[in-house]
C-alpha cells in the first residue's frame, strides 16, 4: 500500500516536473537569438528557422543612437538592454514587448552613462551594470568615480540600485561567475569581486601579466557571448618584445579565455597578428574550439593552436555558438546574422534584421526555451 | 565629378560652422564691444557667472581662434540649450575672439590646422601632450588654445563625461587615461599652453592696423599653379569689409571674386567670396603691421581643394618682389619670366649667367622678360633686384632635375557621396622637382627645391593586401593634372566582403627633364568618409 502510494506520489511528482519542463519548453528545447538593431529594435529569431520571430521596440530612447549590450535572462523571457546613450536600461519581456524593468542612471545633475559592461547573476535576481557619471555643473562637468549598480530585477520600471559597488576604472566586462558568487569585472586586471560587497576576493592578472618577451596585451572585450559555454573569451594581441618592429612576429595575436565555472584562465597565442580580431566565443560541446570574428571566420584549437580561416561577405562584430556546437551565428555592425557550420566554417545560413537597420554594437545573444 | 556638391544634415559643424566664421551675410549691427559684452553676459552668463564686468566663469580663462570659439559656442546650443540666432552667434564669437584670442605669432607654427590644409603629418611640439591629446584629434586643435591649468583639467573632464569611451577605445585604454590627463598632462598644458603670454600682453596692447586699401597679390594653386592678381579692400563697418579681386593663373585661368571679410583680434581675416564660379574661404594673418595678408583659401564644402596666397600693400610706396613665374630657369635654357611685385623700377637683374634678351611688357606691378641662360651657368639660387628691391633665391638656375617629390608627402583621400551624407574628398598632387646641391647627391640635405613641374601620374597597388583587394580598380582615378578623385561612399557589393571603395595606392609621377625621366612615388591613401568634422579637426 505504501509502496503503491509512494509509486503514485513519485509518479505524479515526475508528472508534475514534466509538465513544468513542458510548460518551459525545456522538451522540444529550441535555440533562439536575442540582439537589437538600430534604432530602437529588440528582436528575437528562430536560430534554426532563420526567421525573426519577435520585434519589439525599446520605448523612450535616443533615436539618433543604438542600443548597445544585451543580456537575456537564462528562461529568455526578458532581454536587458543599455539605450538612450549609454544612460537607460531596459528589460523588455520578449513574449509580450512590454517593458517590464527601466533602469535611469542619469539623475538630477548626475549624468550617468553604462559603456557595455552589464551582466544578470545566474539566478536571474539581479543585474549588475558598470557606470561612469559625470556631475554637470552650471560652467562644468566633474568625472565621478565610476560604480557597479545592482540592481533587482524586480525593481519594475523605475528601478533604484539595490546597492552600489566600488570598482576601477575602465571596466569593460563585468560577467558572474555561473554559481553567481563573483562577479568579474575586467579592466586593468581580471578582478573577483564579492557581488554582494564589492570587495575584491581576487584578481586573474592582465595588465600585471607577466611573460618573458611580451609586452601588455590588448583587447576590447565588450561581447558577451559566454552563456552556451560558461567560458568567457576574448582575441588579444601583444607585442613581442624580443622582436624589432616590422617584423611579423613583433605583433601576436591569441585568444584569453576565463572558465566562469571553474574559474581558471587559459590562453593560446596562435599567430603574428594579421587580420582584424573583435569577439569570440567557446564552442559548448568541443570545448577546445574558440571561433573568433571580424571580417574573417577564426576557429582556434586552444590545445593545439591550429588555425583555420575563412573570409566572411562583409565584417562583422559578434559570434555565437548553438546549443549543440554545431552552428555559429555572426551578427553586429549590418543589417543581416550570418550562420555558419562549425566544423566546416561554411555559410549555411543567413537572418535579415526585422528592417535591415544595422545592429552595430550590440550583443548577440542565444538562449534556449 | 560631384566633389563640389554641397550636402545636407552632414551634423553640427561642417559648411554652416565654418561659413560662419566667415562672413557671408555682413551685419551692419556686427556689434560694438560694449553691445556684444551684454550678449555674453545674457547668453553665457546665467551658467558662466561673471567675477567682474566682462570677466565670467570659465569664459575668461582661455583663449582661443575663432574657429575655437565658434566650435564652443556651437556646442553651447547642440548641447546645452543656448539659443541664439545666427547674428547673436556671430557677434558672440567675434567678442570672445577678439577678448581672448590669440597673437599673430601663438598661431604662427599651426596655421594648417586653422586654413586646413590636407595631409598634414604633424609634429608634437611637446610629446607628454601630443600622446595623450593627439591619438584622436589633431595637435594644432591643442596648440591654437591657451588655457590655465585648471582649465585644461575641466577640458579632460569634459572629455570624459562627453565621451566616456574614450577610456576603453584604442589608443585610450593603454593607459589610466583619467588619472594622467587630469594629472600631470593638465599642469604640463597649463605651462605649455597656459593662459598668460607675454605675445598676448603686447598684441593687445597695440593698435592694429586695418586692412583697407588696395592689394598686390600672388599664390600658388596645385592643380592650377601659380597666380597673381589685385584685390581691393574697403570697410563695411564694425571690423567687417568688402573685398573684390582679380586673380590671374600662370595657365591662362582668370577668376574674378568678390564677398566680404571679418578681422578677429586684430589679425585673423575670414572670408567669404564667390571666386569664378565657387565659393570659397580664406583663413589669412594680417601681418607685419598691415602691410601683408597671408594664408590658405580653399573651396567652400571641398576644403582639399585652394591655394596659399600673400598680398603686399599695392599702395605703401615701398617696392616688392612677389614672384618670378616660372621660378626655375634650366642651363642653356630660353625662357619667358614674369616678375610680379609692386613698384618694380628700374632695371632688372637676375644674378650670374641669366641675360635678359628682352623686355616684353612691364608696369610698375609685372615686368615680364625673355632671358637667356647660359649653358655651363652653375646649379644654384639668384637673386633678382630692380631699383631699390631684392629678393633673394625668388630665381633657381639648375642644370638638370635630381630629383622628384610628391607634395603633399602622404596624400589621403576619401570616399563620398553615393547616397551617403558626405561629399567625396579627393587629394590634389603635385610633382616638385629638386636639383642636387653642391654635394652632388640628390636625398640631401643641400638640395635645390627648384618648384612644381608637370608630371605623368600613375597608380599601383601600394602592397599585397592591395593587391588582393584590387583597390586600384576600386579607388578612383588621377587627373593628368595631378587630382585624385576617390569613388563613392558605402559597401561595393563588387568588392571582396562587400568593401567599400577605400584602398591604398601607390602613386608615381614621372617628370620629363630633357631626354631623362625622373619619378617619384607616394603612398596614397583613400579612406572612408570623416563623420565628425569641425572647424578644427
Amino acid at each position: 500500500m505504501s509502496m503503491k502510494k509512494s509509486k503514485s506520489a513519485s509518479a505524479l511528482k515526475l508528472g508534475a516536473i514534466f509538465l513544468a519542463l513542458y510548460a518551459t519548453g525545456a522538451i522540444a528545447a529550441k535555440d533562439y537569438l536575442v540582439t537589437a538593431s538600430r534604432p530602437n529594435l529588440v528582436f528575437v529569431a528562430d536560430a534554426k528557422e532563420r526567421k525573426v520571430i519577435k520585434t519589439h521596440t525599446i520605448p523612450n530612447t535616443s533615436m539618433g543612437n543604438s542600443p548597445i549590450t544585451l543580456v537575456p535572462s537564462r528562461d529568455g523571457k526578458v532581454a536587458y538592454v543599455i539605450h538612450n546613450r549609454w544612460e537607460s536600461i531596459s528589460g523588455i519581456d520578449l513574449d509580450s514587448g512590454k517593458e517590464v524593468f527601466r533602469a535611469e542612471l542619469s539623475e538630477g545633475d548626475i549624468r550617468g552613462k553604462a559603456p557595455f559592461a552589464m551582466d544578470l547573476s545566474p539566478d536571474g535576481k539581479e543585474l549588475a551594470v558598470f557606470v561612469n557619471p559625470t556631475r554637470l555643473l552650471p560652467g562644468e562637468y566633474q568625472v565621478q568615480d565610476p560604480y557597479i549598480a545592482v540592481y533587482s530585477t524586480t525593481g519594475g520600471v523605475n528601478a533604484k540600485p539595490v546597492r552600489k559597488l566600488p570598482t576601477t576604472r575602465r571596466v569593460a566586462t563585468l560577467a558572474y561567475s555561473t554559481k553567481g558568487d563573483t562577479l568579474y569585472a575586467y579592466g586593468w586586471e581580471m578582478l573577483k569581486l564579492d557581488p554582494q560587497s564589492g570587495e575584491v576576493k581576487g584578481m586573474h592578472p592582465w595588465r600585471s601579466w607577466q611573460r618573458d618577451n611580451r609586452g601588455e596585451p590588448d583587447t576590447l572585450p565588450i561581447w558577451p557571448q559566454w552563456e552556451q559555454s560558461k567560458v568567457f573569451a576574448t582575441p588579444f594581441y601583444v607585442a613581442s618584445t624580443d622582436k624589432p618592429a616590422g617584423d611579423p612576429a613583433s605583433l601576436r595575436a591569441g585568444i584569453w579565455t576565463l572558465d566562469l565555472e571553474k574559474d581558471v584562465v587559459n590562453y593560446k597565442e596562435f599567430e603574428n597578428a594579421s587580420v582584424v580580431l573583435f569577439s569570440s566565443v567557446v564552442n559548448p560541446v568541443r570545448r577546445n574550439e574558440v571561433y573568433t570574428v571580424y571580417t574573417q571566420l577564426t576557429r582556434t584549437d586552444m590545445e593545439s593552436g591550429k588555425m583555420d580561416r575563412v573570409d566572411l561577405d562583409h565584417t562583422y562584430y559578434n559570434v555565437n555558438v548553438s546549443s549543440d556546437g554545431e552552428e555559429l551565428y555572426i551578427g553586429g555592425t549590418q543589417g543581416d546574422i550570418a550562420v555558419h557550420d562549425s566544423r566546416s566554417l561554411k555559410k549555411i545560413g543567413n537572418i535579415r534584421t526585422p528592417n535591415g537597420a544595422d545592429q552595430v554594437l550590440t550583443s548577440l545573444r542565444v538562449f534556449t526555451r | 565629378m560631384g566633389i563640389n556638391s554641397r550636402s545636407h544634415g552632414k551634423g553640427r559643424w561642417l559648411v554652416p560652422a565654418m561659413a560662419l566664421i566667415a562672413p557671408f551675410i555682413v551685419s551692419s549691427a556686427a556689434a560694438a564691444s560694449a553691445k556684444a559684452e551684454a550678449l555674453v553676459s545674457a547668453k553665457c552668463g546665467t551658467c558662466h557667472a561673471a567675477s567682474e564686468p566682462g570677466k565670467w566663469d570659465r569664459i575668461s580663462d582661455s583663449r582661443r581662434t575663432p574657429e575655437g570659439w565658434d566650435m564652443t559656442v556651437a556646442r553651447m546650443t547642440y548641447a546645452h540649450g543656448v539659443v541664439l540666432s545666427g547674428t547673436e552667434r556671430r557677434d558672440i564669437v567675434k567678442y570672445l575672439a577678439d577678448e581672448h584670442g590669440l597673437a599673430p605669432q601663438e598661431t604662427a607654427s599651426y596655421r594648417y590646422i586653422l586654413d586646413r590644409s590636407p595631409s598634414v603629418i604633424e609634429h608634437f611640439e611637446d610629446e607628454e601632450i601630443g600622446q595623450t591629446c593627439a591619438r584622436c584629434h589633431s595637435y594644432g586643435r591643442i596648440a591654437v588654445q591657451r588655457r590655465t591649468e585648471g582649465e585644461w583639467r575641466k577640458l579632460v573632464h569634459f572629455h570624459v563625461g562627453q565621451y566616456p569611451a574614450i577610456e576603453i577605445q584604442a589608443g585610450g585604454r593603454d593607459r589610466n587615461w583619467f588619472e594622467i590627463a587630469s594629472g600631470d598632462v593638465s599642469q604640463r598644458l597649463g605651462k605649455v599652453y597656459g593662459l598668460q603670454s607675454e605675445a598676448w600682453k603686447s598684441w593687445k596692447e597695440t593698435k592694429h592696423a586695418s586692412p583697407q586699401g588696395k592689394w598686390r597679390l600672388v599664390g600658388h594653386r596645385p592643380g592650377w599653379g601659380g597666380y597673381e592678381g589685385t584685390a581691393t579692400v574697403s570697410p563695411g563697418g564694425d571690423d567687417t569689409y568688402r573685398v573684390d579681386m582679380r586673380i590671374k593663373y600662370a595657365n591662362g585661368k582668370v577668376e574674378n571674386a568678390k564677398g566680404s571679410s571679418i578681422l578677429y583680434a586684430g589679425h585673423e581675416w575670414r572670408a567669404k567670396l564667390r571666386q569664378g564660379d565657387k565659393d570659397i574661404l580664406q583663413v589669412f594673418s594680417l601681418k607685419e603691421g598691415g602691410r601683408e595678408l597671408a594664408g590658405r583659401w580653399f573651396e567652400e564644402g571641398n576644403d582639399a581643394i585652394g591655394g596659399d596666397f600673400k598680398a603686399v600693400r599695392a599702395d605703401g610706396g615701398t617696392p616688392v618682389i612677389l614672384s618670378v613665374q616660372p621660378a626655375m630657369a634650366r642651363a642653356g635654357a630660353k625662357e619667358t619670366l614674369t616678375i610680379n611685385g609692386v613698384g618694380l623700377k628700374g632695371e632688372v637683374s637676375l644674378g650670374p649667367d641669366v641675360v635678359v634678351s628682352k623686355v616684353v611688357s612691364r608696369t610698375l606691378e609685372q615686368l615680364v622678360v625673355e632671358v637667356e641662360v647660359a649653358r655651363d651657368a652653375e646649379t644654384g639660387v639668384r637673386t633678382v633686384s630692380l631699383d631699390g628691391v631684392s629678393s633673394d633665391g625668388a630665381l633657381k638656375v639648375y642644370r638638370s632635375i635630381d630629383l622628384v617629390k610628391i607634395v603633399p608627402a602622404h596624400p589621403m583621400a576619401r570616399v563620398g557621396d553615393g547616397g551617403g551624407k558626405l561629399p567625396k574628398v579627393p587629394a590634389q598632387l603635385e610633382a616638385v622637382a629638386y636639383a642636387a646641391g653642391a654635394d652632388g647627391k640628390p636625398g640631401t640635405d643641400d638640395d635645390l627645391r627648384l618648384g612644381v613641374v608637370d608630371a605623368k601620374w600613375g597608380l599601383a597597388n601600394l602592397n599585397e593586401a592591395a593587391e588582393k583587394m584590387r583597390d586600384l580598380d576600386f579607388a578612383g582615378r588621377i587627373e593628368p593634372n595631378g587630382l585624385f578623385l576617390p569613388n563613392e561612399a558605402g559597401p561595393n557589393p563588387k568588392r571582396v566582403f562587400s568593401a567599400n571603395n577605400a584602398g591604398e595606392l601607390l602613386v608615381t609621377a614621372a617628370v620629363q627633364d630633357g631626354d631623362r625621366t625622373v619619378s617619384a612615388q607616394a603612398p596614397l591613401i583613400v579612406t572612408v568618409q570623416r563623420w565628425n568634422d569641425p572647424p578644427i579637426r
